[in-house]
């Protein structure tokens, strides 16, 4: 029986309760919060048998095999090192770490341990995006990835995440490097780095705050970003953040160099896209067809899913989780290859670090950009 | 505070009252129900969020009254340090609404009551504790007599199994305040209004009815609506926390000749918008809440479990409502009757929706 623990006991923590819970072979013997009123909530509503207010006591007296991290960002890097010092796998929410350089020693330090780490990009194990990459690796693509689109919106409103934050000048989210993007852009980039063949690719940010944010008063915030991302085989990728657009997507489109696909996260639909064109008129009348059959037979796969009682909505973290047990247990390959967790994180520094070296526009830039908004940070590397 | 007062208020004349959550929709009618009572020093802190003109609203009751505004975060207990100096009276009125996250509404509701708890001990001097509670802290079940629900009635026992985080944060912030009374000695009052309405709260109640699947469901049918108008409800918070002797009391709070659910819906079809609405029998409410609860356990959560038999006895179940406590102990009257209440809070709904 897999020991498992949980450190930090707010939202997020919820989940991978409720989803470790519907998992056999484990148990979740303790969770830990620094404020002793929210460990015991969750402990009580879960119902988890102790409860601490301090790591180290946790790590000593419950020795859990793996500890989930569902801290704020900021101290991810600190408590993961704590768990793995101390013998404990661990898994790690989104974002995995603040910087690349502590991603490289975390998962130093778990390798030197003999222990394993994984990073909450849980979207990547949904049912679609299993069967994306099922088809990717059958060869449907092509042989070529020619270019990718990944897109991620994100709703701010008054009553919700967006009040908390507007609110509190001290909100932890403003001490990111990447402040709100930092906090929720990686599911979208890691989609990407998935499937990018080159470790050091190049990356050109736009970002800045929305209308939304700027009447009321918000300027440090960035809630709309544009990436334009190239490596050097000649794959590219445009990531784009929004919180403006409507609907909110949580959209991935692959190109290859023979067919296409795209994956729609929210409705979990896979549709591809047929790379040979058909004759004349036949090309206005056959792919609506088959867009039809497409959709219908995504809706039969979602059904048969639910019908199943496997349609969760966070079926994905479930299966990571799950994976990631297993590689523990069998000493098998970790489900999120450490290669697409430092890229991920890269990919986010270099965004980052261009947002914020120019987070102001130059006098030029702004006669360029009509309406001038605030906070732009239009950079070339 | 006037002479007449001074015999029948546990406050003063130099005593400061602290209104948590005061620009709120009921907060700024208790800081105008007190000063129209006679206190004079009140502290009310809001959230570093609230707009200037909120402000300006509080501020132009105060007339020769002496009112500080402290701008901070519950969750700091600095921030609660510093706005209990000196405090003789707490009303507690901020907490975590709409929240659907568990966590996040009990951060905002039970931490942010024990900071505020903690630092009222620091500082000891502290007369009384006011914490405004909610109906949805009651099972509504197993009630000492039959269809009434009183300040007798049993409290929820696992709250979190009626899938509204709302009732769970509140059902603990209460523990946690009868606990600081039991344990460190805090004297304290506990007000539970019903449903407070008003002009700026125009939203049809959930226990009305529901829009979830496209339709408005009418789930109430003949229940009695527990509203109390904001301004009742507000007169009821102050003197809650200015009667003497009535430490450790619970009070519930309605108005007199509550509305029934379809009276209510057909009233506001009429004045404010016509929609479609079907009727649910409560054989059948009970029956698709009792559905909905098994296949979500029996489906790992495959659907929330946000209806079920908790929420049904709490929201629908037929139930009859009393204020007979608070009009004995705290001579509370309702100063706005339910025909004018109905009538205000139609006319703001109907300018709300021309307005959208």
């Amino acid at each position: 029986m897999l020991k498992v623990a949980i450190v930090g006991c707010g939202k997020i923590a919820d989940a991978h309760a409720a989803q470790v819970q519907r998992i056999s072979g484990c148990e979740i013997v303790a969770v830990c919060d620094r404020e002793p009123l929210m460990a015991r909530q969750l402990a009580d509503r879960f119902p988890i048998k102790a409860c601490y207010s301090d790591l180290q006591t946790l790590l000593v007296e419950a020795q859990p095999d793996v500890v989930h991290i569902t801290t704020p960002p900021e101290s991810h890097f600190d408590l993961a090192g704590i768990c793995l010092e101390a013998g404990s796998h661990v898994y790690v929410e989104k974002p995995f770490a603040i910087c690349e350089p502590q991603v490289q020693a975390l998962i130093r330090l778990a390798n030197e341990r003999g222990l394993k780490v994984t990073a909450g990009h849980d979207d990547q194990f949904s049912h679609v995006a299993q069967r994306l990459r099922a088809a990717v690796g059958s060869g449907f693509l092509g042989d070529k990835i020619v270019h990718m689109e990944s897109y991620y919106g994100y709703e701010l409103s008054e009553t919700g995440y967006a009040g908390a934050l507007l609110g509190d000048k001290n909100h932890w989210v403003r001490r990111l490097p990447g402040k709100l993007l930092h906090n929720i852009i990686s599911h979208g980039i890691a989609r990407i780095a998935e499937y990018l063949t080159d470790d050091d690719p190049r990356v050109t940010a736009q970002g800045f705050s929305s209308q939304f944010l700027r009447e009321r008063g918000e300027n440090e915030i960035i809630d709309e970003l544009r990436v334009l991302i190239a490596d050097k085989s000649g794959v590219t990728a445009n990531f784009v953040f929004s919180s403006q657009m409507r609907p909110s997507l949580h959209l991935f489109r692959i190109y290859g160099n023979r067919n296409s696909m795209i994956l729609d996260q929210d409705q979990e639909t896979l549709i591809k896209l047929r790379g040979a064109k058909y004759k004349s008129y036949a090309e206005k009348f056959l792919p609506p067809v088959n867009l039809a059959k497409q959709h219908l037979g995504n809706l039969g796969t979602n059904l048969r899913h639910f019908w199943a009682r496997d349609f969760q909505m966070k079926f994905g973290m479930k299966c990571l989780i799950e994976s990631f047990y297993r590689s523990i247990e069998e000493d098998a390959p970790v489900p999120i290859p450490y290669r697409e967790i430092l890229l991920t994180a890269r990919i986010m520094d270099e965004i980052f670090s261009q947002l914020n070296a120019e987070s102001q526009p130059s006098a030029t830039e702004q006669k360029l950009l009509e309406p001038p908004p605030a906070a732009m940070a239009v950079v070339h590397r | 505070m006037s002479a007449s007062n001074k015999s029948n208020f546990i406050l003063g004349p130099d005593d400061l009252v602290l209104i948590t959550g005061a620009a709120g929709f009921i907060g700024k009618r208790v800081v105008r129900s007190l000063l129209n009572r006679g206190v004079r020093r009140i502290r009310c802190f809001v959230r570093n969020s609230t707009p200037p003109s909120k402000l300006q609203d509080l501020r132009s009751q105060a007339g020769m009254a002496e009112l500080d505004v402290f701008r901070g975060n519950l969750l700091s207990p600095d921030d609660c340090r510093v706005a209990t100096k000196g405090v003789s009276v707490v009303i507690h009125l901020a907490a975590g609404r709409g929240e659907k996250s568990f966590p996040d509404a009990f951060m905002n509701s039970v931490v942010t009551t024990r900071n505020l708890l903690e630092a009222c001990l620091q500082h000891g001097g502290i007369k009384r504790f006011v914490n405004v509670s909610s109906f949805a802290v009651y099972s509504n079940t197993h009630k000492p007599h039959s269809n009434l629900l009183d300040e007798e009635c049993p409290m929820e026992i696992r709250p979190e199994i009626r899938g509204d985080a709302y009732s769970f944060a509140k059902r603990r912030q209460d523990d946690i305040v009868m606990q600081y009374g039991r344990n460190r000695g805090v004297p304290h009052v506990l007000i539970r209004p019903g449903v407070v309405y008003g002009p700026g709260n125009v939203a049809i109640h959930g226990r009305v009815g529901i829009d979830t699947f496209g339709i408005f469901l009418h789930l109430g049918g003949s229940n009695r609506i527990p509203f109390t108008y904001v301004d009742n409800c507000a007169d009821a918070i102050a003197l809650a926390a200015l009667k003497p002797a009535i430490e450790g009391e619970v009070f519930n709070v309605v108005d007199d000749d509550l509305p029934t659910s379809r009276h209510f819906l057909k009233q506001y079809k009429r004045e404010v918008r016509r929609f479609r609405s079907i009727y649910v029998p409560k054989v059948l409410s009970y029956m698709l809440c009792s559905l909905w609860e098994k296949y979500s356990v029996w489906s790992q959560g495959q659907l929330p479990p946000v209806f079920n038999r908790s929420r049904w006895n709490a929201a629908w179940r037929h139930t009859l409502y009393s204020n007979a406590k608070l009009k004995d102990l705290l001579q509370w009257q309702p100063a706005v009757s339910t025909h004018e209440g109905l009538r205000r809070y139609f006319e703001a709904a109907r300018a709300m929706h021309e307005h959208a």
